[in-house]
């Protein structure tokens, strides 16, 4: 079976954030603080030789999840096409995939207090389309598919493991390509 | 109505249900308008489930998560306009059930295509947050008055403006109040006494003029220095744009070795495509460098070499550079002396033209044989900040040896004292021979144009519209302009213009303001000095503002009117036709036939005041806005062959083969045609289905319903479309002369030196070349005493960069955007630990003029003693300290004008202090709102 995750170039992204909040709108989420895909920016390297970069993150589609593993209700479960979905009906926003996610994924609404998280734009994919992230990036940054796939479309430099991503052992299904300054182990989160 | 009503403010917000089985409770929760809920750090619950009741967790499949209905059956895709002063025009949808927006989307029409292929026009983060702008819970519903003010003249009470209170009135009321007061202003202290929006906007300019006429204020705004006496030197000025088509198209830029950018962050100010354009030249192995105060978010993904320089010191570092090339070129060969002998004058003493009455030369004022200074990269580091290396590095990566493009944004020219830098920048450009050829360029890069120049391909038709013109002459440069009402007296000195057209000799002049009207404009936030600009607020009689929500001008106004989005009605995007990428062209539709709650069109609400005031409406208002929306379709045309020019171009050479004519000569016009089709086909039954509509079928390429629902058409690439900037002039300079006196570019400019000395507001005459000038407000003068290197009250300089945010004021309340980019000030890390700051800190920044509150980012990309504050975020004053809460940059800048040209505002030229703020930190934006109670 193919083991789907998300492609993120980090030498084309510019930060502008098209991706949370095209992902904001098809969600329609309109609480600020809650984004299911999120866009952060980093520096490395010091004055006059700064690199700045950022980082397009969501759902990582594991293959040993954390929050699926830890739900007590089975809300938060692999699904057959291996990503992890969450079944709003089961939630009884006890936030223990909040608390285990590795990644800070899945996100509370306290209006309704359920958890809700990227389901990939599942709906989406079924229909042919890609997950909305992915068409709206300006910068033809992002990818979705089979990793394998995508690991021979763009090459052997990409990776899953970079000083900025947090490595929570779940075998995170995400292939991001490296820009030189995102390899640094000294790196600062900055507003921009 | 209520019932859409009902459904766009509140069904628009809810959280809708996409999965089967995502039952959502609390609905309504999660409106636009509970912005100010927080963001759900909340501690897990106490609370235990028996494992016994957990499904199998395996991953077989679900049914829950299989046969989903297709997402884009929910509704029908809408191209929507995206309307405002960015100029990426890019392809915008919205999926849309009956009158509710479900959903966004960007281009899909297009793929991106390798060589001369397509490319999707894809939307930036305003674009696909636009839905928030038009059915924002911000938005203003119903006519209002300020309850303390009365219409006559008596009971202003102007003090209250800003902090009084609404009331709700009716659009009767509205515009017979609007109307009686415009007749009594006008009829009482005629028309130099009302004050109107700088942007002249036709439906409402046409009422004013047709009062009499209006003082407005103006300035080159967003170009700075790059405006004036562009056409003097040569440079081109096309669509308002200065030096626009001195670049090539995108499909060249993998051509040059370097890409060098003098200011500029496409990523940030030409949202949409620019930055991917770069991206491509990037990984075909182009080399990028960046000049300027901060290495920004285009020169970080384009990995650029950082030339760090000093906001308003670039004329100081290209001299230097200058040197450099012409000190090393005996031995490196920098210099393409062919160049600068065969298409300018004036570089040295063998090439001066004939109107030259100064025995001077660029290139000996460079070497110091004038002044005694030679403009050594030692000279210069003192002043801009940039490295001696980095000088001596650039002078040899844009010698004559390489494929060089020099690339500029016009932000180092918005700073005070840069009335030389554009002549400088096209000197370099010509001392290098970068013009003319493929890899090589010298021009702007802005807007729609910014990666991908060259003239337009498909061109909407025009909206035909009245034009009244102003019979009033009166203009206040820009930055006195608040001041100017507050004061009662200015400096007059014409108009600005692309050459010397317009200027005139400065002359004091009394000025008494009783009216101030904002249409289609927020200028209370947009022009710099916003204190004294309520100050004249306050002052007046009579104000009165237009907008979608409340914005600054609004707040501080009598009367305030809610007007319509493009998403509403077939208001038409005049400005489509011009601002948008020149391959391809949208066309959008509205999402509703009317207006939101009482919002009116702008063309109405001026035909129902062309009503109370008795004039000619059939006059003022020949063709309704349907009409003009159909007749700029009807209107579209495509290039289809020929020689492709600028449109002032070809009409120089039409002008030079009459001239020709006329005098007996021959002019070779051979190979000059352009043929143009119309775009769209066009049936009588589509007028028919369309409706209210007069027009004729016609034949094109494209169904008026296809490119409708298609919402953009874009070209196929030919040879004969590509651009390379300047090509004509360089292949052919006595065919297609510049538009300078000498037909070439000129480095010595006569022209420029009489008509700036002529309007005389700087007793130092300034030079016919490209010389240093100090700066006002400049890191110069941030030094209590130069000599001895002791700072001044002020040591810090601040520019202002535009924000992905917003377009300048516009797009700035809208939640998705206010949670993406969160607008804080920029500083130097060590500057700021310095300080005692760190990020996220609020800090109290401090000008001459005014002061602001506003979160810090501590970056190792900002040069050390610089600021960012980014530009038309929304003031907030707080009445009891007079601080400015918002944070805006125009709250800092002062009644300022540059050194030569008082038409020009320095935004980017402003001294200030920074301090850590004792008092609370100031809230997040999506934590406030500016909604009026009424």
């Amino acid at each position: 079976m193919a083991i789907l995750g998300f492609y993120f170039d980090s030498t084309r992204c510019i930060g502008c954030r098209a991706c949370q909040i095209a992902c904001k709108d098809k969600n329609r989420i309109m609480e600020p603080g809650i984004t299911f895909r999120t866009v952060s920016s980093f520096e490395a390297g010091a004055y006059p030789n700064p690199g700045i970069f950022h980082m397009a993150t969501t759902c990582n589609h594991c293959e040993s999840p954390a929050c699926t593993a830890n739900c007590p209700t089975g809300a938060m479960r692999k699904t057959a096409d291996g990503t992890v979905q969450h079944d709003d009906e089961l939630c009884i926003g006890c936030q223990t995939c909040v608390q285990s996610c590795p990644y800070g994924v899945p996100k509370l609404f306290e209006g309704d207090m359920k958890v809700r998280k990227c389901d990939a734009c599942i709906a989406f994919r079924q229909a042919g389309k890609n997950p909305v992230c992915v068409d709206a990036c300006p910068m033809r940054a992002l990818d979705f598919g089979d990793t394998d796939e995508l690991k021979s479309k763009y090459g052997s430099a990409v990776v899953s493991e970079l000083p900025c991503m947090p490595d929570g052992g779940t075998g995170q299904n995400v292939l991001v390509k490296p820009k030189d300054c995102t390899l640094e182990d000294a790196f600062r989160s900055v507003i921009i | 109505m209520s019932s859409m009503l009902e459904k766009v403010s509140g069904a628009n917000f809810d959280r809708r249900v996409f999965l089967k089985g995502a039952a959502v409770a609390a609905a309504g929760a999660v409106t636009a308008s509970a912005v100010g809920c927080s963001s759900g750090n909340q501690e897990p619950q106490e609370e235990t489930v028996e494992a016994s009741a957990r499904p199998e967790n395996t991953l077989e499949e679900v049914d829950l998560w299989t046969d989903l209905p297709d997402p884009d059956a929910e509704g029908t895709w809408i191209p929507v306009a995206c309307w405002h002063n960015c100029g990426g025009r890019c392809s915008n949808k919205a999926l849309v059930k009956d009158g509710v927006v479900l959903r966004q989307k960007t281009d899909d029409i297009y793929a991106d295509e390798e060589g001369q292929g397509h490319f999707q026009n894809r939307a930036c983060p305003r674009g696909r947050s636009q839905q928030q702008q038009c059915f924002g819970a911000d938005r203003l519903k119903y006519p209002m008055k300020r309850k303390n003010w009365e219409p006559g003249g008596v009971n202003v009470n102007g003090e209250l403006r800003g902090v009084d209170e609404w009331e709700r009135i009716s659009w009767e009321e509205a515009l017979d109040m609007i109307a009686s007061e415009l007749q009594r202003i006008y009829g009482t202290y005629g028309a130099r006494s009302v004050y109107f929006s700088t942007y002249a906007y036709g439906p409402y300019s046409n009422i004013l003029n047709t009062l009499g006429g209006y003082v407005y204020a103006d300035t080159v705004e967003s170009y700075g220095n790059w405006k004036m006496c562009c056409s003097a030197y040569g440079t081109p000025f096309y669509n308002s744009n200065p030096d626009i088509e001195g670049a090539n198209d995108r499909f060249d830029l993998p051509n040059a070795e370097t890409i060098v950018m003098l200011g500029g962050n496409p990523s940030w100010a030409s949202g949409g495509s620019p930055s991917y354009h770069f991206a491509r030249a990037k990984e075909a192995g182009t080399k990028f460098v960046y000049v300027g105060p901060s290495r920004n978010i285009t020169a970080s993904m384009l990995d650029a070499r950082w030339i760090p320089v000093r906001p308003a010191t670039d004329t100081a570092m290209l001299l230097a550079v200058a040197y450099v090339m012409l000190e090393q070129d005996e031995q490196k060969q920098l210099i393409d002396w062919d160049f600068l002998h065969t298409y300018c004058v004036g570089f040295d003493a063998k090439s001066m033209p004939e109107d030259a009455v100064l025995d001077e030369n660029f290139k000996d004022y460079v070497l110091g044989v004038y002044d005694g200074v030679p403009k050594t990269p030692e000279w210069a580091t003192e002043i801009c900040g940039t490295p001696v290396e980095d000088i001596e590095w650039l002078a040899e990566t844009v010698g004559k040896q390489h494929k060089v493009m020099l690339l500029h944004s016009y932000a180092a020219a918005r700073s005070n004292g840069t009335e030389n830098l554009s002549q400088l920048f096209l000197t370099i450009g010509a001392m290098g021979g970068h013009m003319g050829k493929s890899g090589h360029a010298t021009g702007a890069m802005y807007h729609y144009e910014a990666g991908n120049a060259g003239p337009q391909l498909v061109k909407l038709g025009s909206a035909t519209s009245a034009f009244v013109p102003n019979p009033i002459t009166e203009v206040i440069p820009g930055g006195e302009t608040w001041k100017a009402i507050v004061d009662g007296h200015y400096t007059y000195c014409g108009t600005s213009g692309s050459a010397v057209n317009g200027w005139a000799p400065k002359e004091e002049r009394d000025i008494d303001i009783k009216a101030i009207i904002s249409g289609a404009n927020n200028f209370l936030q947009s022009k710099m000095n916003v204190n004294d600009g309520i100050r004249a607020y306050r002052k007046v009689e009579f104000a009165w503002a237009n907008d979608y929500k409340l914005s600054s001008s609004c707040q501080y106004s009598d009367i305030v009117l809610p007007v319509t989005t493009k998403w509403e009605g077939y208001t038409p995007d005049t400005s489509s036709p011009v601002w948008i990428n020149r391959e391809s062209q949208v066309i959008t539709s509205p999402v509703l036939e009317e207006g939101l709650y009482e919002a009116k069109s702008d063309q109405w609400i001026a035909d129902q005041l062309a009503d109370r005031l008795g004039l000619d409406r059939a006059a003022l208002f020949p063709v309704s806005e349907k009409q003009n929306y159909f007749n700029m379709i009807a209107g579209a045309k495509y290039f289809a062959g020929g020689k492709l020019m600028y449109s002032q171009d070809s009409s120089a050479l039409l002008t030079a083969a009459a001239k020709a004519k006329a005098a007996g000569e021959d002019f070779d016009m051979s190979g000059y045609t352009e043929e143009w089709k119309p775009l769209v086909t066009i049936t009588q039954e589509d007028i028919d289905k369309f409706g209210d509509v007069v027009g004729e079928p016609q034949e094109g390429v494209i169904g008026f319903d296809e490119i409708r629902a298609q919402g953009v058409y874009q070209v196929e690439m030919t040879d004969d479309k590509r651009w390379i900037g300047y090509k004509d002039f360089i292949e052919d300079p006595e065919k297609y002369p510049r538009p300078s006196k000498s037909g070439k570019f000129e480095i010595y400019c006569q022209t420029k030196a009489d008509g700036i000395n002529s309007i005389g507001i700087n007793p130092e005459p300034i030079k016919p070349y490209p010389n240093y000038i100090v700066p006002k407000e400049g890191y110069e003068e941030s030094f209590a005493d130069w000599s001895a290197k002791e700072r001044g009250e002020y040591p810090f300089q601040m520019y202002t960069p535009h924000y992905l945010r917003r377009s300048h004021t516009t797009l700035d309340n809208l939640p998705w955007l206010q949670e993406a980019f969160e607008n804080p000030v920029f500083m130097n890390a060590s500057d700021g630990e310095a300080l005692g700051l760190k990020t996220g800190d609020t800090v109290l920044v401090s000008s001459k003029w005014g002061q602001v509150l506003r979160h810090v980012s501590l970056m190792e990309s900002v040069m050390p003693g610089a600021i960012a504050v980014p530009h038309g975020v929304r003031t907030d004053i707080d009445p009891e300290t007079g601080i400015d809460t918002g944070g805006s940059e125009n709250t800092l800048l002062g009644p300022v004008v540059s050194n030569y040209f008082p038409q020009v505002s320095g935004y980017n030229t402003c001294l200030v202090k920074v301090e850590k703020w004792t008092g609370e930190p100031i809230p997040y934006d999506y934590e406030k709102t500016f909604i009026p109670s009424v």
